[in-house]
Order: structure tokens, then sequence, then C-alpha cells
């Protein structure tokens, strides 16, 4: 069952004046329409499972540090049908969102717990302890870090069994398009990695589509 | 007995005795009739038409010139019209009312009335010494500058200005006011703005502030007019008595009267769009939102205009959609559509409103489809009036950028999608690019409904249109298939293919328009990519589209064409050894004149998402598992390809720097 979300803490959403932090990179290997694949650990103390997912990029808006997509659990016990799931995220850019998260039952200590299981996160550590992160430099980091939050099923309805009360804390690298990410729900097991690589679909290279809302 | 005609008999007559009555040689006839004229068509189109059509307009434009005729006769004698002929005095006045009433609100009054010669009588009137006659003059001018249709006034003529300032200098109500309305409908260029304020008119206008209703409402009117665009203009005013005038017009958005309120509104909108530092103070943003929201229940124009200022306050500006969301703008605005049966420009002036509202935010788009919104404009899309069919285009459009709701499928429904499919064959083309905008939108779905717009046409339709002899159709058609071709699967591609053809597609991605182009390169990008077999779509007709997107590359110096067609490429050169070469040949073709190659050229580029895509067509080229990847490579090198991508390890943009590392990593298995 889902776990309900009490929104009563500081969001993270930045609302002050920008203090001079750069926000990261455009990456084309995080742009719409890019598609990864691989899994998700889902072990418990009983039993060692890991579920495969895909991810697909549907929505990016840099300027508001928001991406959205779809996730596919593939080889779910309880599902007829891969389930698949809409999620939004939050692009850590100290403009719009910092590290710390503020709602979704984070509190800044799961939060740092959390970011530094990415290796990549350890030079930013000292600073986000201040200030979450709001006065880093990230133009020139090749690690986009970000907060993935499943918002609805796709495909199955609400009753599947399944919860999507969590949120990911998600890593993605702008070299290779690998990501990593924790699941974090206060009420499912802990630290679930998510491990995604870039796919090309069969094809020997990568291809790139586009749309332009109107 | 026969008995004299008293005015309430002639009101009884039909319009065609009543013109016959002006060409009487019989003054009292003649003045009666046209005072009855004036009367009948008050506030009444039907009549003013039925009079029009019956020639009534230059009937009275010649009693008003013939009269004038011998006003000046008697001038040159020494006579005064006041004491001498009240006849005479009656009749100007009658004749430029009826002129003045043929031409308010009424676009074909104005237009005959101009025609018929009548407006240098009118502002003839303006010099004659009889007070009446003048004020009737100024009333009917006024009447004919609230429409596009009246002549522009050239500020910038000497004789022209002097003329102006001394309508504004008038102690007469009327004629100052027709002075602020000259400027309203005139002033459009900076250079017009400029000379004004240089001719003392800002404060003139300012000092009509302090006069009557009618004098405040012109003036506010004339000084957004002023203002407009012009950030100089603003700046000498803002600083007029240390900013007083300035407060006073914010004070003047609590006026007692509505309109007033309106025209403050608009004064400082205009203001503040022009010159965004200024009324940065959240109570002025808050109270000018909630009191446009609040004329919106005005009954009359005032609640008809209110929905366009609101449109204007938020238009492309965040902050103010949030505050409009905060105060229930939403629900306001959908309570008003809700009440149904509403006159056609209010109702465009709420979808429009609303189209803004729902432009950035996401939490406006929710609200609105919580609110059932969906439904109300998707009826509207029928409705008989064209600007209200548009308008609800183009709150579509904004609705349907939602990508959270585009993930759900939730806007490709029949009720939307057969009267938008139909709104595709209105004679109107601006009604054809609304829709096109919000199929565009709506053909993104992500879902696997995209074979419900197939099922009613829609593709025959777009396909149809991206033949258009308009650009800007062309334009949009092809956009909307770009994007629905965007992750479609393969049987919708080849759907689209078979209706687009290889050689109409080659066609569009060299058409004269530039914008055509990169829509047609964007969606063969498209097409192009998801399974392999796709990639032979360009190869069909001997590679008629590969060839296109070739010269085309060559040929552009646009950044936005370059970067499609270097997408189109590397999508190719994804694809097995064929294709591959396929795009080496194009990619190391030189012009005819020997100038550099397509991919040198744009790996120069200084926009580095050109040089982002060109290094990505290298990367593939290069995969090192392919067969060919060393000859290719080899190639590359020989051609210059590898030492500029090489040289490109520091580039600025951190994309191509990595995007160079993969080519440098790649090619060590060669060397």
């Amino acid at each position: 069952m889902p776990v309900r979300v009490v929104e009563n803490s500081a969001p993270s959403h930045v609302s002050g004046p920008n203090s001079g932090c750069t926000s990261p990179p455009f990456c084309t290997l995080l742009s719409v329409g890019q598609a990864f694949s691989g899994t998700q650990n889902v072990s418990s103390l009983h039993k060692d499972e890991a579920w495969r997912v895909n991810v697909r990029i549907q929505g990016c808006d840099l300027d508001h540090g928001y991406l959205c997509g779809t996730m596919e659990a593939l080889n779910v016990p309880m599902a007829d049908t891969p389930v698949v799931t809409f999620w939004e995220g939050e692009i850590v850019d100290g403009k719009n969102y910092t590290f710390f998260t503020g709602k979704w039952e984070a509190s800044r200590e799961d939060d740092i717990r959390h970011w530094t299981k990415f290796p990549s996160f350890s030079p930013f550590l000292g600073q986000v302890e201040v200030d979450g992160g709001r006065s880093l430099d990230l133009s020139n980091c090749p690690y986009i870090f970000m907060r993935w939050k499943e918002q609805y099923f796709v495909n199955v309805g609400t009753d599947c069994g399944l919860t999507i009360a969590g949120f990911y804390y998600v890593c993605f690298s702008c070299t290779d398009g690998s990501i990593s990410g924790f699941y974090y729900d206060p009420n499912s097991s802990p630290f679930q990695k998510l491990e995604l690589k870039s796919t090309n679909e069969g094809r020997s290279g990568f291809s790139f589509s586009s749309y332009e809302l109107q | 007995m026969p008995t004299t005609t008293t005015s309430s008999a002639l009101s009884q007559q039909r319009p065609t005795d009543l013109v016959s009555r002006l060409s009487s040689p019989e003054p009292e006839i003649k003045l009666k009739a046209l005072r009855e004229v004036k009367n009948q068509i008050i506030g009444n189109r039907t009549k003013k038409l039925s009079f029009l059509e019956l020639g009534a307009i230059p009937a009275v434009a010649s009693i008003l010139s013939a009269t004038l005729a011998e006003v000046d006769s008697r001038f040159a004698g020494g006579d005064d019209i006041n004491i001498a002929n009240k006849y005479t005095s009656n009749v100007l006045v009658q004749s430029a009312a009826a002129l003045g009433s043929f031409a308010c609100g009424f676009d074909a009054g104005v237009r005959a009335v101009l025609d018929a010669g009548a407006f240098s009588h009118l502002i003839r009137l303006l010099s004659v010494p009889d007070y009446k006659v003048a004020d009737a003059g100024a009333r009917s001018l006024r009447m004919i500058y609230q429409s596009k249709k009246a002549p522009k006034f050239e500020f910038l003529k000497e004789k022209n200005m002097e003329f102006l300032l001394s309508l504004l200098n008038s102690e007469s109500e009327n004629i100052t006011g027709l002075g602020a309305s000259i400027i309203t409908h005139s002033c459009t260029t900076n250079e017009e703005q400029r000379a004004l304020c240089d001719a003392g008119v800002l404060k003139k206008l300012v000092s009509l502030l302090e006069g009557s209703l009618s004098q405040r409402d012109a003036s506010l009117e004339s000084l957004a007019a002023v203002f407009k665009n012009n950030a100089n203009v603003i700046s000498e005013f803002v600083r007029l008595e240390r900013g007083r005038v300035l407060s006073s017009i914010i004070e003047l958005t609590k006026d007692r009267y509505p309109r007033t309120r309106l025209l403050a509104c608009v004064c400082l909108i205009v203001l503040r769009n022009t010159s965004p530092q200024h009324l940065q103070d959240l109570v002025i943003k808050t109270g000018m939102v909630d009191l446009l929201l609040e004329l919106l229940d005005d009954p009359g124009q005032v609640g008809d205009e209110a929905s366009f200022v609101f449109s204007s306050l938020i238009a492309e500006k965040e902050d103010l959609q949030k505050l409009a969301f905060e105060a229930n703008a939403l629900d306001k605005l959908c309570n008003h559509f809700q009440k149904g049966q509403l006159h056609p420009k209010r109702l465009q002036g709420v979808l429009l409103a609303l189209a803004d509202l729902c432009s950035n935010l996401e939490t406006c788009r929710s609200k609105f489809l919580s609110l059932q919104g969906l439904k109300l404009v998707a009826d509207a899309l029928t409705h008989d009036s064209v600007d209200v069919r548009t308008a609800s285009c183009i709150c579509l459009r904004s609705v349907t950028r939602s990508i959270k709701n585009l993930c759900a499928g939730y806007f490709m429904n029949e009720k939307l999608i057969i009267p938008l499919i139909q709104l595709l064959d209105d004679s109107s083309v601006s009604i054809q690019v609304a829709a096109l905008g919000t199929i565009s939108n709506i053909l993104i779905d992500f879902t696997t409904r995209k074979s419900t717009f197939i099922q009613y046409g829609g593709v025959k339709h777009l396909a149809q249109l991206s033949k258009s002899m308009d650009s800007v159709v062309r334009l949009n058609a092809l956009w909307a298939l770009r994007n629905m071709v965007f992750l479609s699967d393969e049987k919708c591609k080849e759907g689209i293919f078979l209706e687009l053809t290889a050689s109409l597609l080659a066609s569009l991605i060299c058409d004269t328009e530039p914008s055509v182009q990169e829509q047609a390169l964007a969606l063969v990008r498209n097409l192009v990519d998801g399974c392999i077999n796709s990639v032979e779509y360009v190869f069909s007709e001997d590679g008629i589209i590969l060839d296109a997107v070739g010269r085309q590359l060559q040929r552009t110096s646009k950044a936005e064409i370059g970067i499609q067609g270097m997408y189109v490429l590397t999508n190719v050169a994804s694809g097995n050894e064929f294709h591959k070469d396929a795009v080496m040949d194009r990619l190391l073709a030189q012009a005819n004149d020997g100038t550099q190659s397509v991919i040198i050229k744009f790996l120069e580029s200084h926009d580095s998402r050109l040089r982002t895509a060109a290094v990505w067509v290298v990367v593939n080229l290069t995969a090192p598992s392919c067969p060919g990847a060393v000859a290719r490579f080899v190639k590359l090198q020989n051609t210059g390809v590898v030492s500029q991508v090489t040289s490109m390890v520091n580039d600025p943009c951190l994309d191509v720097k990595l995007r160079v590392k993969m080519v440098l990593n790649q090619s060590y298995d060669f060397r």
C-alpha cells in the first residue's frame, strides 16, 4: 500500500536570490527520448531480489530544474505485466533546488546519508552541510544530482499492491550516461539501489529524437 | 385638414423617406430630417447600416459642406453665426452629431464618413467661434478616432503638432478629449512619442488627469500610447514631480469609476511591461491582479476589456502568473466561463486570459483541469465566432504543455481531436495555425493513442497542409508531424511516411523558408530513430532524402538547421555499415567551390550545440564494435577531421568535451 506523504517541512525549492551559483551543464545523454536500462535491488532481510528497470526521459526543462519520464519495472513478482510509472525529477542546481529535500519525510540527515553514497558527491559534502549546496558551482561537474519522485502508475491501478510513496536520490554521469540511485521510503527497505546504463536499443551507436512544445 | 409634421410623426417614417427629406429645399424639413436620422441611429447598428445603404452619409456630409461654405461667405461679410443665424448653427451641430453617430463603434460608418469627404469639414468646425458647433465637431471626430479606420495623424509635421497642442490647450472638454484621442489612435513610433514629449504633451496630459472624468480617462489612454515600448519617455515621466504623478496614477486604480480604474491599470501595465524595474512592489502587483479580477464582474464594456488587460499583465511573466493563481484567478475565470451565453468578445477574453495563466505553470494547468476546464474549452472549439474558436485553440495550446498529462494520454480524446481536426479545414489561416499549435502539443502523447489521430484522418490533413502555399501553415503542419513521430511506433511512422512521401520530405528540407527546413529535418531525425529498420526511410527513392539533407547542410548558415541536420546523420550513423558509409560520403563532401567539408564547418562552429551534434556523428562512425570502423577512422584522419576533434579536447562546453573524449577513447582501439 502507498505510504502517505506529509509535506509539512520546509521545501527545498529555492525562492530566494541565487547567490552566484551556476547550474549543472546540459548533457545530450539526459535529453528527451533517451533510454536507460538496468536493475533496482529490492533485497530485504528475507530475500535477495532485483527487478529489471527501463527508464525513458520524456521532458526536460533545465531553467526550472525539471526533468520527467517513465520507469518500467519488468519482473515484478505480483504483477502480470511490466509496471510503468511516471516520475518527475528535481535537478539540484542551487537555483531551483538544493541537496536538501525538505519534504517527502526526508530530513537533512537522510539527505546527507544518501548523497554520500555517491563517490562523486564527496567534494561537495562540506558546502552542502553549510547551505545545502546553494552556493556551489556545478557548471563544470560531470555529474548531475537529482531527486526522482514517482507520481502515478501509468498502466496499472493504485490497487496493484505496489508503492510509489518514496523517491530516488539520483546521480547521473554526463560522461557515459550511467545512472545510480537510491530509493528512499521510511517504510521500505533502506538503500535500494538503482543502476542504469544508457541504452542504444539495438543500434551500433547513439541516436537522438526531439520534440518541441508550442 | 393638413397639419405640420411633428417629430413623433417623422419618427414613424421609413429611412427612405427620411433620406429623401435630407435633400428637401425646405430648411426646416431638412433640419428636422437631420435630427431624426441622428436620433434613429444612436446605438442602433441595424439602423446605421440601413441608412448607410440608402446613401444617408454622403447626403449629411453634403449638407455640412454646403452650410460651412455659407458660413465662410458670411464670415467674409463680417457676420457672426451665433447671433445672425441660429438655423445654420443647428444644422452644423446636427449634421456633425449625425456623422459622429454613424462612426461610433461602426467601422463601415467611419469608412463612409471618410469617403464622403466629411473629415476635413469636421476639422473645420473646430475653428468655428460658436462653442456648440466646435464642440459637436470635436465629439464627432472623437468617435472617428476611436476606430482603427481613422486616418493616421502625422505628429512629425510642425503644423500638425501646433494643431494638436491647440486642441489640448482648449477650454472645451470635448476638444481636449479629441486631442487625447488623436494621440491614443496615432502615436505608434518611438520618434512620435519623443516628438510629443519634446512638444510638452506629456505635461499637458498629466494636467488633464486633474480634469473631468472624461478628460482623465482620455489622458490615461493617451499616456499608455506615449509610454508603449519607450523606456526613455517612461524614465522622464516617473521623475515628474518627484514621482508624484506616477503615484497619482496608482491612486486612480482605486477610483470610484470602473473605467478609470481599468485605464489606470492599463497605463501602469504598459509602463511596467516596457520598464520592468518600475512597479515591482508586491502590493501594487497584487493590487492590479485583484482589481482586474474584480473588474471581470462588470457587466459592460469594462468587464469585456478587463480580461484582455489581465492577459497583458501576466503574459510571459511567471511571477505575476503565480500571484494570479494565488488570487484564485483560475476559479474566477472558469466561473465566468460556466455562466454560459457570454458575449463572444468576453468569451474570447476569458479564454486568452486562461491561456496566459496556464502558459508556464504546471500548478495552473492542474487546477484548470481539476475545474473541468477542458470540457468548457472543447465546447468553445465549435463556437460560431472565429475569434472564440481561435482563442479556445490558444487556451488549449497552453494547457497541453503539461508533460505530466501528455504522459497519461489525457488530451488524446475524441472530444478534443475531432473538433481540432475540423478546424484544420477552416478558411481562416489564423484558426488553422492556432489549431495546428494545439495539435502539435497533443501529438507528443507518450501513450499508444496516437492512432486515434490517424483514425480521424488527422495525418492526411497534416500532410496536405504541409504543402500549403502559406509558409506558416507548412511550418506548423510539419511541427505537428515532427512531434507525432517522436518515439512513435513503426506502424505510425509508416502511415506518416506513406502520406508525406520521400519526394515531398526532400522538397520540404529544401523549402524556401528556413523555419520549414528546420522542422522538416527534425521530422526526419525522429523518423530514423527507434527501430533500426526505420533508418531505411532516408534511403528510399534512391536516397533522395539523404541527398537533400547533405545539400542543405552544405548550404546553410543557420545553426538550428545545422543541428537538426547533423542529428539526422547521427541517427543514420547509428545504423549498419551501409548506413554509416552513406553518412561518411555526405559529411566529407565538399561544396562545389572546394571549400571545407560539412563536418569541419560544424566542428569549428561557435555554437556549442552544433559542435556537440557534429562530434556525436563522429562517435557513431567510429564505434569500435563495427567492422568498418577502422577504415572510416583512417578516412576521417586523412581529411583532417580527427585532428580537429582532438584539438577540441578542452572545449569550453562540457558536453562537447566529454563526446570528444569518447571519440579519442574509441580511437585507442585503432592505433
